[in-house]
């Protein structure tokens, strides 16, 4: 059951909120130097911005609209919401970008038709279906990002079930949020560490207890190596998608991918 | 007549336990479960010239469940049948129509060539008979509970302290590879220090019998009656109370509990609907509950540690903090804050789990197979382990071996059972009474 819990510490003005079960995860956000009203109200209107999100993108979900293009979309063209549209749109052109290895089809995106004029979709495969895992969260930042610069939030940090990160300005007793990367096979091995300001990290990986969940859309394959791959941009959705991608790519296509990204950086750690 | 398999069904359970002998630490892990020493294949193989020649008293569904298990089983032989009610007594004739039917139980137990009986009656016979079988000589393997009443449960305690035959009451859990395998997890510390205890089973049946003339309700709903049982504790709640005395290796000394019948008012006598708590001296509590007009919470016994949980009903156990809880990055963050602190936050690519019941990840007790009792069925269950005990009990009726803590095991269980019963009826909390303990139990 999603449940919503939140508390405001007078002394230090740090604001802490935490969401749980929202995108399949748990949701956290820090907001620091602002007054226990504002960081409600961003609070508030950061919740109703992912539950509605959660309703629109949630496979698991039989009343989302991505639920109700996954079932009909193979018989019959379906109309989609203007922002739907935009969201496929945008996916279209990472697919594009990263040579087929974000694909939210997850097999053959070339089997989704866009009808731009009567802003439908339809399937030319049954048995297909959309899944928005390695996009959503990704999403989701990009429009929470937008609710923090309404409200002029400046440090902050926003974290999602610690894949997805992102941090305005700096920690109270430093310049910058500090994250470190421990490896999931051995418990207090660190493998790196990030120095985030104004940028969001994105990681994705196989752990010991979760193996196995991504697919290389071009192979089919599972992708199954001891990787983690962390990627860092000003722009979370990026972020997000890249990670995803990264991690089915060679060498050579990682270049040809990235070369045409503003990332801030990327890294692969063998586990 | 079904024919003798070339493979017995329990071969599972006793490599398993010659297994253990050749690991480390196997002996101590063997410690646990000493009932099962001897249960390996190279015993059955020593006795494999040999039967056990086993007579079934009360052929009704249970009596013929363990029929359908002596059948195959190359160490035992069905000579004899009894039951005072001739359709049963029939139908189980028809499984083994060698055997002589009998329906004076003491008739049948005057027959020299009987080694040992097993016994599925209702609860009010199991004292007489198990006391005249083993004052007539034979082994003898009686169905749980142990007894409808506490005196009859300590005269058959202590008619066993004074023969040399083997006795086994049809604990079946001490037999299931996946309740052996979890108790020693629990014994060995892995969910930590046992903080409490949930068992519970739930029904949506009335738990009758079709009756073929009104004056046989009271023989064949013989559960429904106070005269012929003690309900859903003697029933049901008893396996799992000796899996709570089995975990915690300690007997509660107190219980209370409240009992009624809230859905099933058809003239029973037996609660249908029963909650109970039972203390151990530590403070450590059992709650156990039982209800029989609503099946959705099913069966489970749940054995709670500081560290972790053990489902062993489902087989799968869960563990608390690094894998669910911990302290997450955001904790650390706002306690770096507090403490004016600048450093990293740990982040890890598998996501913070919230403290939620569902996010638990379930570790299995056992790899690959295993059978899980939904606990629907009234007769028992699919390899739950009582093919197992009635597998060691014939082969003991061979060796002469005794089974090692099975009747105390069963004793126990009972008294709690019965002790259950007593607070709900006289509605106070009720001490475990001085004169029914025995040097077995720890409190």
């Amino acid at each position: 059951m999603r449940s919503s819990f939140d508390q405001y510490f007078d002394d230090s003005q740090v604001f802490h909120g935490s969401l749980t079960e929202i995108m399949g995860t748990r949701f956290d956000l820090v907001i620091v130097g602002k007054s226990r009203d504002i960081s409600g109200i961003v609070w508030q209107s950061m919740t109703r911005e992912l539950e509605r999100l959660d309703a629109m993108l949630n496979r698991f979900v039989p009343s989302t609209e991505i639920s109700v293009i996954n079932k009909t979309a193979a018989t019959s063209p379906v109309n989609v919401s203007e922002e739907m549209w935009e969201i496929l749109c945008n996916c279209r052109t990472y697919h594009q970008k990263t040579f087929g290895l974000f694909d939210i089809t997850l097999k053959d995106f070339s089997k989704l038709e866009l009808h731009a004029e009567e802003r439908t979709v339809s399937f030319q495969q049954p048995n297909l279906f959309l899944d928005f895992g390695g996009y959503a969260k990704g999403y989701a930042m990009k429009q929470l990002k937008a609710i923090l610069e309404d409200y002029k939030v400046e440090n902050c940090f926003v974290d999602f079930g610690n894949s997805a990160i992102f941090a305005l300005g700096h920690h109270p007793y430093g310049d910058s949020w500090k994250v470190s990367i421990e490896n999931p096979f051995h418990k207090g091995e660190i493998l790196g560490e990030f120095t985030l300001n104004n940028t969001a990290l994105s990681t994705s990986g196989n752990t010991p207890s979760y193996t196995g969940h991504i697919v290389n859309p071009l192979s089919g394959e599972k992708i199954e190596d001891r990787v983690m791959l962390c990627v860092e941009s000003e722009d979370p959705l990026d972020a997000e998608v890249l990670t995803t991608a990264l991690i089915a790519a060679d060498n050579h296509q990682t270049e040809k991918i990235v070369s045409q990204f503003d990332l801030k950086q990327t890294k692969k750690f063998n586990l | 007549m079904l024919k003798k398999t070339e493979k017995q069904v329990d071969l599972g359970l006793r490599q398993f336990i010659k297994d253990l002998g050749y690991i480390s630490g196997g002996a101590a892990l063997l410690s646990t479960i000493p009932w099962l020493q001897s249960f390996t294949p190279d015993t059955l193989n020593e006795i494999k010239n040999e039967k056990a020649r086993i007579a079934v008293i009360g052929t009704g569904s249970r009596g013929q469940y363990h029929i359908h298990a002596l059948l195959p089983m190359q160490h035992a032989e069905i000579v004899a049948l009894c039951d005072i009610y001739p359709p049963n007594l029939e139908e189980a004739s028809k499984l083994c129509p060698t055997a002589r039917k009998y329906t004076d139980y003491r008739k049948l137990l005057e027959s020299p060539d009987i080694d040992g009986v097993v016994i599925a009656t209702p609860l009010n016979w199991h004292a007489p008979i198990v006391l005249d079988a083993l004052s007539a000589g034979k082994h003898a393997f009686c169905e749980k509970s142990m007894a409808l009443t506490m005196d009859q449960c300590k005269a058959i305690y202590d008619a066993y302290q004074k023969t040399n035959k083997v006795l086994y009451f049809c604990m079946q859990r001490m037999f299931d590879e996946k309740y052996i395998k979890g108790m020693q997890m629990i014994h060995s510390g892995l969910i930590g220090d046992v903080v409490g205890l949930r068992c519970h089973w739930f029904r949506n049946h009335d738990w009758r019998r079709p009756v073929p003339s009104a004056n046989l309700e009271r023989q064949i709903n013989w559960r429904l009656y106070r005269d012929s049982s003690a309900g859903l504790m003697t029933e049901l709640a008893t396996h799992q109370l000796e899996v709570c005395n089995w975990a915690t290796k300690r007997i509660p000394q107190s219980v209370v509990g409240m009992g009624d019948i809230v859905n099933w008012k058809d003239g029973r006598e037996v609660y249908d609907s029963v909650s109970l708590t039972y203390r151990y001296s530590s403070g450590v509590k059992i709650t156990y509950e039982s209800l029989i007009s609503n099946k959705f919470n099913g069966m489970e016994d749940q054995v709670l540690g500081n560290k972790g949980t053990m489902n062993l009903a489902t087989g799968m156990y869960y563990l608390e903090g690094v894998d669910n809880t911990g302290n997450s990055g955001i904790e650390q963050l706002l306690s770096q804050i507090g403490n004016k602190v600048f450093a990293a936050i740990p982040a890890a690519g598998s996501s913070w789990r919230p403290e939620t019941k569902k996010e638990y990840k379930p570790h299995y007790i056992i790899e690959g197979d295993y059978n899980i009792n939904d606990g629907l069925s009234m007769i028992g269950a699919v390899k739950d382990g009582s093919d197992e005990i009635l597998s060691a009990f014939c082969q003991a009726c061979i060796t002469g071996e005794k089974g090692k803590d099975i009747v105390e095991e069963a004793y126990c269980a009972t008294l709690l059972c019965l002790l259950g019963n007593q607070a709900m009826d006289e509605q106070r909390r009720i001490d475990f009474p001085d004169e029914y303990k025995i040097p077995y139990m720890n409190f």
